[in-house]
């Protein structure tokens, strides 16, 4: 399959201190890959490294852009993990995802931009939240507005950080199932960053597993295994599978309990 | 009223400034520069203050004191100067120098009254035009930059995320700020300039969640707000600027009303009735 994205040996220090070291992977188009890890592994970090915010200290990272693709920033849609907006103002829904289009010295919206704001909305099931105010709706709605204003530029690959860190079990299940149905439709590229196991086993092709100094790359279940993720944390791990649940936990030591599943 | 030129001159003068006033307010409000705008003014006035002691054009001293600043604050980023105690400190050591320009400047104490209270009604034909000219070109920038300065005003992470290049955004829109005080001030003084800056953008934000119809409500009443204060002066000889703090307090008011009431009527939404049983 097509490669959509190639990180070559990208290392990334940030106050003298090496957030990521040496990381390689690539993404094929229309692939998800969740990105997980414990705080501070440096998963926002990498984001802003492929959205070209930050610049990598050492490597080479290159987006492999469809031929009818104009330019780097509009094939990317980016979901940031927090937003530093005033919850008192009363910015209307359709405003806030039309911010996403592309700028032009236009100020007016045309047609064609106003066709995509709708299908924007549409995509996201927020077509009858356009004319809400953005601090009247609820956590649910308001990430899936985020994804609207990520989406309306109609980017081939979307990152999305931590989407769903405010939202309850059955919030966070609903968001990552509507950005898998537009994967599908769309053929969309997804990096999804998350502390998740258990979405980032549903619904993505592989993971990327970041630890501070070290990463592993491919299928959840060749990831979440004792050997990988105690190469990873660097002290005795191992995975739980369960029908609905997959995590990493400390393996038994004599100090600490071990809960047999 | 109109007979006379100098209220055709205010009546001109002000609506240029008005309109541009309540259009750069909604963006003053959204970035959250109330404080700074305020600061603004008060270089403005030293600014004159210099100016007059130099014998040059107010205006000139204002323009090269604000935009002096916009630049110097605008540097330092917004991490900085959207913090209350440098501007704080800006604020105090203008308006010392303000006062130390005023006590040098002797004979001119008309001319400072004007700088701190406004003189709408002693403007020439040729501050019109000088007004009209800065005011156009303000709406001008303002109408080309409107998809990016919206996008970084309202949503700043989504922004930065975007690509945009939000510190740019930022001291440009700043210059345009000191340059709109700068006028401002002309017409309403340095203790007002708040006034027509804050004061419509507010009651906008209570009458509507869309951005074009912000700017639109805020330009409309800034332009009622001076209107009404230049007729309610010219027929009772009190100041022009206490009319118009008056009515846009009025206006904001009344729109703050209406949106507590508005939202009082819109129905609240009722939480599904769960019903857990407990027996075995």
């Amino acid at each position: 399959m097509e490669s959509a994205l190639s990180v070559e040996h990208v290392s990334v220090s940030l106050g003298g201190e090496w957030i990521l070291h040496d990381i390689s992977f690539e993404v094929r188009r229309g692939e998800m890959v969740s990105i997980i890890g414990p705080n501070g592994a440096g998963k926002s970090t990498l984001m802003k490294v492929l959205l070209g915010v930050l610049q990598p200290s050492r490597g080479r990272i290159t987006v492999h852009l469809p031929p009818a693709a104009k330019n780097r920033s509009r094939s990317i849609g980016y979901v940031p993990q927090s937003r530093q907006m005033d919850v008192d103002t009363s910015l209307r829904a359709w405003d806030f995802v039309s911010f996403g289009l592309p700028h032009t010295l236009r100020p007016w919206l045309n047609r064609k931009e106003r066709s995509r704001v709708r299908e924007a909305l549409e995509l996201t099931r927020c077509e009858e939240l356009a004319n809400q105010a953005i601090s009247r709706l609820s956590g649910g709605q308001r990430q899936r507005l985020y994804l609207a204003q990520a989406l309306v530029r109609n980017p081939d690959l979307l990152l999305l950080d931590e989407p769903t860190s405010n939202l309850d079990p059955g919030g966070q299940e609903m968001v990552v199932e509507l950005v898998n149905q537009i994967r599908q439709e769309r053929g969309t590229t997804v990096l999804l960053v998350t502390h998740d196991m258990h979405i980032a086993a549903k619904y993505s092709d592989r993971i990327l597993y970041l630890t501070r100094g070290r990463y592993a790359i491919g299928r959840v279940e060749d990831i979440v295994r004792p050997d990988v993720l105690t190469t990873l944390y660097g002290a005795p791990m191992t995975g739980i599978h369960e029908e609905t649940h997959t995590t990493a936990v400390p393996s038994r030591t004599s100090s600490m309990p071990y809960l047999e599943v | 009223m109109f007979q006379y030129d100098f209220m055709q001159h205010a009546f001109l003068a002000g609506t240029a400034v008005a309109i541009m006033c309540g259009i750069i307010g909604v963006y003053v409000i959204a970035r959250g520069l109330a404080f700074i705008t305020h600061t603004f003014s008060h270089v403005g006035f030293a600014g004159a203050a210099f100016a007059v002691f130099m014998s040059w054009n107010p205006l000139a001293g204002m323009l090269l004191f604000t935009t002096t600043a916009a630049v110097s604050i605008g540097g330092l980023g917004a991490k900085v100067f959207r913090k209350d105690i440098p501007i704080s400190v800006v604020l105090s050591i203008v308006l010392g120098l303000g006062l130390l320009f005023l006590s040098l400047t002797k004979g001119q104490s008309n001319a400072m009254m004007a700088l701190l209270f406004g003189s709408i009604v002693g403007i020439d034909a040729s501050q019109v035009y000088e007004m009209f000219g800065l005011a156009v070109g303000i709406l001008v920038v303002l109408i080309l930059g409107y998809r990016m300065l919206t996008f970084d005003s309202f949503d700043p992470v989504g922004a930065e995320s975007a690509g945009l290049p939000t510190r740019f955004i930022s001291i440009a829109f700043l210059l345009l700020l000191s340059i709109s005080v700068a006028e401002a001030l002309q017409i309403v003084g340095a203790l007002l300039v708040f006034t027509l800056m804050t004061t419509p953008a507010a009651a906008a934000f209570s009458l509507t969640k869309s951005v074009s119809r912000m700017l639109l409500f805020s330009a409309v009443f800034a332009v009622i707000g001076v209107w009404s204060g230049l007729t309610l002066s010219f027929y009772t000889n009190a100041p022009v600027s206490f009319y118009i703090a008056a009515v846009e307090a009025v206006l904001y008011f009344a729109c703050r009303g209406w949106q507590v009431w508005r939202e009082k009527m819109l129905p609240s939404v009722k939480p599904e009735h769960v019903s857990v049983s407990t027996e075995m």
